[in-house]
């Protein structure tokens, strides 16, 4: 057989199959029908409510070695760590260890320094934002709304508002400097 | 096998004794018996399918609060869309479609989970309080490009600055009740 042979149709399938799975980014519609799946897959199987500001509470008091709290909900603790999981294997294909961090590596100065300093200091505001609002993304935009809950509703416009505001002025700050 | 059994059985009943008044509660509460697997494997999925939406990405993110390129070509043949700035609040539309289906059904059969309890969670309280939160949040999310979700499955993608959202993540759920004493009472995390 030659190697230099072009793939088969038969080959070809299973070349584009694994990039699918194992490397590019999916349709919006098709991640979010798998989003969706994910989270009612957890309601019907284990009866629990998808949520991740949950399972960083958990890890903080199981760090803290808070008894107390220890015992309240340890299947959230899984759940996180499972996510990490499930983003190693959507980039199997291509996988690597890597500092850059798309358009904020401009905004740094390509400094990693002052990159990790501002994902630092954002993320402490989305941990502090999370637990004061009740729960994040997940918890609130997607299975609040769903359920029709108006405080979550309300929060969800609340992020967004927020994020759209912080992102222009940053952005168009940036054009000034 | 009447043998194996019996002992398991007896096993429970003094653990239940043992346990006095909490037997009264829903199973749930043991928590020493559930089984990990299954919430790895779900935690496992939605970090796939956060991962294949694109809401790992800092540019899809920022491009979701400040969109570039939006607009709608005339093209012969009718009209040619450019919305691929939006695409993750379409990822969060048809997921939460998804979802509110799914739970109205699910809600509706005879059969709501697995077990045949009910779903084992309770509404988000009322509190406008929650909307300084939320604000402090975006103010984030917009900074790092990520949520809670998305920092971790980030670290699964190889991205190491993502360790330091994590960090940071993790010291504002510390600190949270720190600063907000007496809360407590009504937090709730979902």
């Amino acid at each position: 057989m030659n190697p230099n042979a072009p793939p088969s149709s038969f080959q070809m399938f299973f070349i584009n199959l694994g990039h699918t799975l194992f490397s590019n980014t999916w349709p919006w519609w098709a991640a979010g029908l798998g989003i969706g799946l994910t989270a009612l897959g957890l309601a019907w199987f284990t009866g629990k409510r998808l949520g991740v500001t949950g399972g960083f509470v958990e890890a903080i008091s199981a760090a803290a070695q808070d008894s107390s709290a220890k015992s309240a909900s340890p299947w959230k603790l899984w759940f996180i760590i499972g996510i990490v999981l499930g983003g190693a294997l959507a980039n199997l294909g291509h996988w690597n260890w890597t500092w850059l961090y798309g358009r904020l590596d401009a905004i740094t100065y390509g400094s990693i320094f002052l990159k990790s300093l501002w994902l630092l200091v954002g993320g402490f505001l989305v941990g502090f934002g999370a637990r004061w609002a009740g729960g994040c993304v997940s918890g609130n935009s997607l299975m609040g709304i769903s359920t029709g809950n108006k405080m979550s509703m309300l929060v969800t416009v609340a992020f967004l508002a927020a994020g759209v505001l912080v992102t222009n002025i940053v952005y168009s700050m940036l054009r000034i400097l | 096998m009447a043998l194996k059994k019996k002992p398991t059985k007896l096993k429970k009943t003094a653990r239940k004794l043992a346990m006095g008044k909490k037997t009264a509660l829903p199973v749930n509460n043991g928590n020493k018996g559930d089984k990990f697997l299954p919430y790895l494997g779900f935690g496992a999925l939605f970090g796939y399918f956060l991962s294949k939406a694109g809401a790992t990405d800092y540019d899809t993110v920022i491009n979701m609060f400040r969109p570039s390129d939006v607009h709608i070509d005339k093209t012969p043949g009718g009209f040619a869309f450019h919305l691929e700035s939006l695409r993750l609040y379409g990822v969060l539309g048809v997921a939460i479609a998804v979802i509110a289906l799914g739970l109205f059904l699910l809600e509706n059969s005879q059969k709501p989970t697995l077990s045949g309890k009910g779903l084992d969670w309770e509404p988000l309280k009322w509190d406008p309080d929650r909307i300084l939160g939320a604000f402090i949040f975006g103010t984030g999310w917009a900074l790092t490009g990520a949520c809670p979700g998305t920092s971790l499955a980030q670290i699964g993608e190889g991205k190491l600055v993502a360790i330091f959202t994590v960090i940071g993540i993790a010291a504002g759920v510390w600190a949270y009740p720190k600063w907000k004493s007496g809360s407590s009472d009504k937090e709730q995390v979902c």
